[in-house]
């Protein structure tokens, strides 16, 4: 057996074994390999509870109610006639943008060759996936005829009747599908490399499994150059496609005429706080998938001093627009938008949740501007949790604000969610987890192929980092 | 040649005309005089009786679900013992731009020849878009299927359907009427004339404040009133061009206003 | 059937010394190795080119026609007039455009990879599972015989660590 390559050549480059990643020196291209397939085979009590639960959660708290909804009608939820919108739409919102760090700054990185996108990157594709997976259900969830979802998707019938390409949600329907299926792909493709290795690795049915998702894949020259060739056509596509995706999102609201709803600046406004919410959600998960997975040598404490980077010009940038909101809406000071902004900040039963979410969005990360907070495991937890429990708060007080106060005061209604709602909002973060608990088992969750690209290519004349 | 070109492109002219329609078959327009209403909500009835609505109970309409297509909106103003109590019947407002068309995904709400926003119960899947878009509040919802105790489902009227649960429903001129008077009319080879058509509301108004005709008949009732100085529109600011007229309560000291 | 020599490397440059210098004497060649070697590759072995970047074209211009075809032609077949705006408007249009484009761009380089790279290929095939380790493999394949002294000298020289002559097509998919 030769001897294993190791990064040794790096050694003298980094400042702090903890703070720098690759750790220089300690990890080798068959660690990598074993570590990753670790990840997939060996199986902890832990997660089998942890399994359990998501999927009962799943069941209990979305599946059942949402039966009951349908059986029922969607007079079990807490909406009412002016307050069409309510938790659906708000969680719609809030997972499309969770979904909308992953997939972006994954392409982002890769095309500005960042590094340390390596090895953080395919957990926070696959979160993506699977937050627009949880966002695409919420759409049906709020319908009141699920079952004729297929009218929205264009296909050849015989009513004679076809689709309104002029309807936001129809724009909708084609940003998602679109993202859906560009962001699994782009998730594919950068594996297949992955499936291979673990194929060579495994045995029984997982190696038939594996054998098929790799497609064959030999690690030639030539495979190689396409892959890549065709992972940055990818990648291209996708960052444009993000940023549309949640204009589009924001126009279901900001093509109205509800005082409230109907902004201008919307669309850049959701598309800052999807990024933010977004970076959050990878802090988050990233927290605990490396404690988990015991994954601390690959997903370093450097990654959170980035990320911690990274949350921060997104929370000052959020920050800048909602002032901006305020202001130009307190400056023009006409009638609609001073009710819809007096209503939002002090009269509704929701203002402590606008407080809340300043506090939480704007002054809690503030706390990042020092090195010593981002990269503090505790740190990053309080303040990557506070930002998604803020967001969350963003789109509900968007929709429960503006909607309750329409243009006629006769109308006027407040909304309360029903237990039904409440219920199916936890369950949609069981799903996810339920999701993103199997990807973990079932997919290499750390690019093998990239890691060992970052420890650098093995050269016997010094050579160096391409 | 030029014959044939010249009608492919009168076709894509058309196709860029805002609203499609250059002449409509007939406006229906609504004219509501405040002065003479006293909101004695007889049209209100009269609506539930002619279309079918569902009567939602006490706890659905305190949540805010009571399912008058035509409502009296009644506003309070000023303090004991100086205070005016004022109030306006508010139903589909047929906006001929109206901002719900325009958010149904499947074409469930389209605007019709006659200048009607008409709702197409079978096709509607219930995405709540058309209502909230919507400006005046006036579009239902059947948050459940309703269902009439024992005798009172006979009295259910058969010219209308009864809608299930999941889909959205709003005042519709009584549609219904408007076909049935311009299919009379067809038969006989006339055109339809000024009072052929009722809707139950404008019938069973007590001092008949409610007129309804085709503002494109210079001769018709409404075409007249529509001239008239009290005459304002619905929150007319927002540029949905609502098709229903409302003429302003004239006060005991002689000034206007708007309920 | 043919008959092939697999070298294993453990050094990259030790490999594309090996391989420029097969190349050189007219032997067919194919390098695998378990990270992408692009750069260096292409440094030692000249420039490759990028076919996928035409059908990448092709499918996106092929989406914004499908997008305009799509939702100006459906709105044409099926006139229903709503909320005051003509038949065609242009800023829906666009928008459907735009998500189309990027779709089947997305699905013409997707399909252009497969095929340039001929993937997928689940029949037998020389590979050795070390390679998706810690080796980069160099496969002289074609008609060897009576040539493989030469071959496995060269490659020896170069460093290789271990070579191994295929008999028949070996190693699985």
């Amino acid at each position: 057996m030769a001897p294993h390559h190791t990064s040794d050549y790096q050694t003298g480059e980094l400042k702090s074994r903890d703070l720098s990643y690759p750790t220089g020196g300690g990890i080798s291209y068959k660690e990598v390999n074993d570590d990753v397939v670790r990840t997939m085979t060996q199986t902890g009590k832990w997660y089998y509870i942890a399994l359990a639960g998501a999927v009962s959660g799943f069941l209990a708290f979305w599946i059942l109610p949402w039966a009951y909804q349908i059986y029922t009608g969607q007079g079990v939820t807490g909406l009412n006639t002016p307050d069409f919108w309510g938790i659906y739409l708000t969680n719609f919102v809030f997972w499309i943008g969770i979904s909308h760090s992953g997939t972006l700054l994954s392409a982002i990185l890769f095309i500005t060759k960042t590094p340390w996108r390596r090895s953080i990157y395919r957990s926070a594709e696959a979160m993506t996936f699977f937050s627009v997976a949880t966002a695409a259900v919420f759409i049906f969830v709020h319908m009141g005829r699920p079952w004729n979802f297929y009218w929205t998707v264009p296909y050849p019938n015989q009513r004679s009747l076809w689709l309104n390409f002029q309807s936001p949600l129809m724009f909708d329907v084609f940003a998602i599908s679109t993202y859906a299926t560009s962001s699994m792909i782009f998730l594919y493709f950068g594996s297949i490399p992955d499936l291979a290795a673990v194929r060579d690795r495994v045995t029984g049915w997982r190696k038939q499994i594996y054998s098929m998702l790799a497609l064959g894949w030999r690690g030639t020259d030539s495979e190689w150059h396409w892959l890549f060739k065709a992972y940055t056509f990818f990648a291209v596509f996708i960052i444009p496609l993000a940023v549309s995706v949640h204009s589009i999102v924001s126009w279901d609201f900001a093509l109205s005429k509800v005082p409230g709803l109907a902004k201008t600046i919307f669309a850049p406004y959701f598309v800052v706080g999807a990024i933010y919410s977004g970076s959050a959600g990878i802090v988050t998960l990233m927290i605990i998938f490396r404690k988990a997975m015991k994954l601390e040598k690959y997903i370093t404490l450097n990654h959170f001093d980035k990320l911690g980077m990274l949350l921060l010009v997104m929370s000052l940038l959020w920050s800048y627009i909602n002032v901006i909101e305020v202001f130009t809406g307190w400056y023009a000071n006409t009638s609609p938008e001073n009710e819809t902004l007096i209503y939002r900040m002090f009269t509704t039963p929701y203002a402590y949740m606008f407080w809340l979410m300043i506090f939480t969005n704007t002054i809690l990360p503030l706390l990042f501007i020092f090195k010593k907070c981002r990269t503090s495991i505790l740190a990053c937890v309080v303040v990557s949790l506070g930002i998604n429990v803020g967001m969350w708060l963003e789109r509900y007080l968007i929709l429960t604000t503006s909607l309750p106060r329409k243009f006629l005061p006769y109308m006027w209604h407040d909304y309360i969610p029903s237990w039904v709602e409440i219920s199916m909002t936890l369950g949609s973060f069981c799903f996810f987890a339920m999701l993103f608990l199997l990807f973990v088992k079932l997919w290499p969750s750390v690019s093998i192929y990239e890691v060992k690209e970052d420890i650098g290519i093995p050269m016997r004349k010094g050579g160096g980092h391409h | 040649m030029s014959g044939f070109l010249e009608r492919i492109a009168g076709k894509l002219k058309s196709y860029r005309e805002p609203g499609y329609y250059t002449k409509l078959d007939h406006k229906w327009t609504m004219v509501i005089d405040l002065d003479k209403c006293n909101g004695c909500e007889a049209c209100v009835v009269a609506c539930y009786a002619e279309n079918n609505l569902p009567v939602v109970g006490k706890e659905d309409c305190a949540k805010s679900r009571a399912f008058s297509w035509l409502r009296i909106e009644r506003y309070v103003e000023g303090e004991y013992p100086d205070v005016k109590v004022k109030f306006i019947p508010v139903m589909c407002q047929q906006c001929m731009k109206a901002p719900c068309e325009t958010g149904c995904p499947v074409y469930a709400t389209y605007h019709n020849q006659d200048g009607l926003n008409v709702q197409v119960y079978n096709r509607c899947v219930g995405t709540f878009t058309c209502a909230t878009y919507c400006t005046y509040d006036v579009r239902r919802f059947n948050w459940f299927t309703y269902k009439w105790p024992k005798p009172l489902e006979a009295q259910l009227n058969p010219d209308v359907s009864v809608r299930e649960m999941g889909v959205m429903e709003k005042c519709t001129f009584c549609i219904q009427r408007i076909r049935s008077a311009k299919d009379k009319a067809k038969d006989e080879g006339k055109p339809v004339k000024d009072g052929d058509i009722k809707p139950a509301c404008s019938q069973s108004c007590p001092t008949g404040a409610i007129y309804f005709g085709d503002l494109q008949d210079p001769e018709s009732i409404v075409a007249k009133l529509a001239k008239s100085p009290r005459r304002y529109r619905l929150l007319e600011e927002l540029n949905a061009d609502p098709s229903v007229i409302y003429l302003k309560r004239v006060m005991g000291d002689g000034t206007t206003s708007h309920e | 059937m043919d008959k092939a020599v697999l070298g294993l490397f453990t050094y990259a440059d030790e490999l594309l010394d090996a391989a420029k210098r097969l190349e050189g004497s007219g032997y067919d060649i194919t390098i695998f190795s378990p990270i992408p070697l692009g750069h260096e590759i292409e440094h030692k072995l000249g420039p490759r080119k990028n076919h996928i970047k035409y059908f990448t074209f092709i499918g996106s211009v092929a989406g914004l026609f499908f997008g305009l075809l799509l939702t100006l032609g459906t709105a044409a077949m099926y006139v229903l007039p709503r909320g005051g705006r003509p038949i065609w408007s242009i800023t829906p249009t666009l928008l459907m455009s735009y998500e189309t484009t990027i779709l089947i761009g997305v699905m013409f380089t997707l399909m252009s990879f497969l095929f340039f790279s001929k993937l997928p290929s689940f029949s037998k095939k020389i590979y050795d599972p070390e390679i998706n380790v810690d080796y980069f493999g160099l496969l002289i394949d074609g008609n060897l015989r009576g040539r493989y002294d030469e071959v496995e000298r060269i490659l020896r020289d170069h460093g290789a660590n271990e070579i191994k002559r295929v008999e028949e097509t070996e190693y699985n998919s």
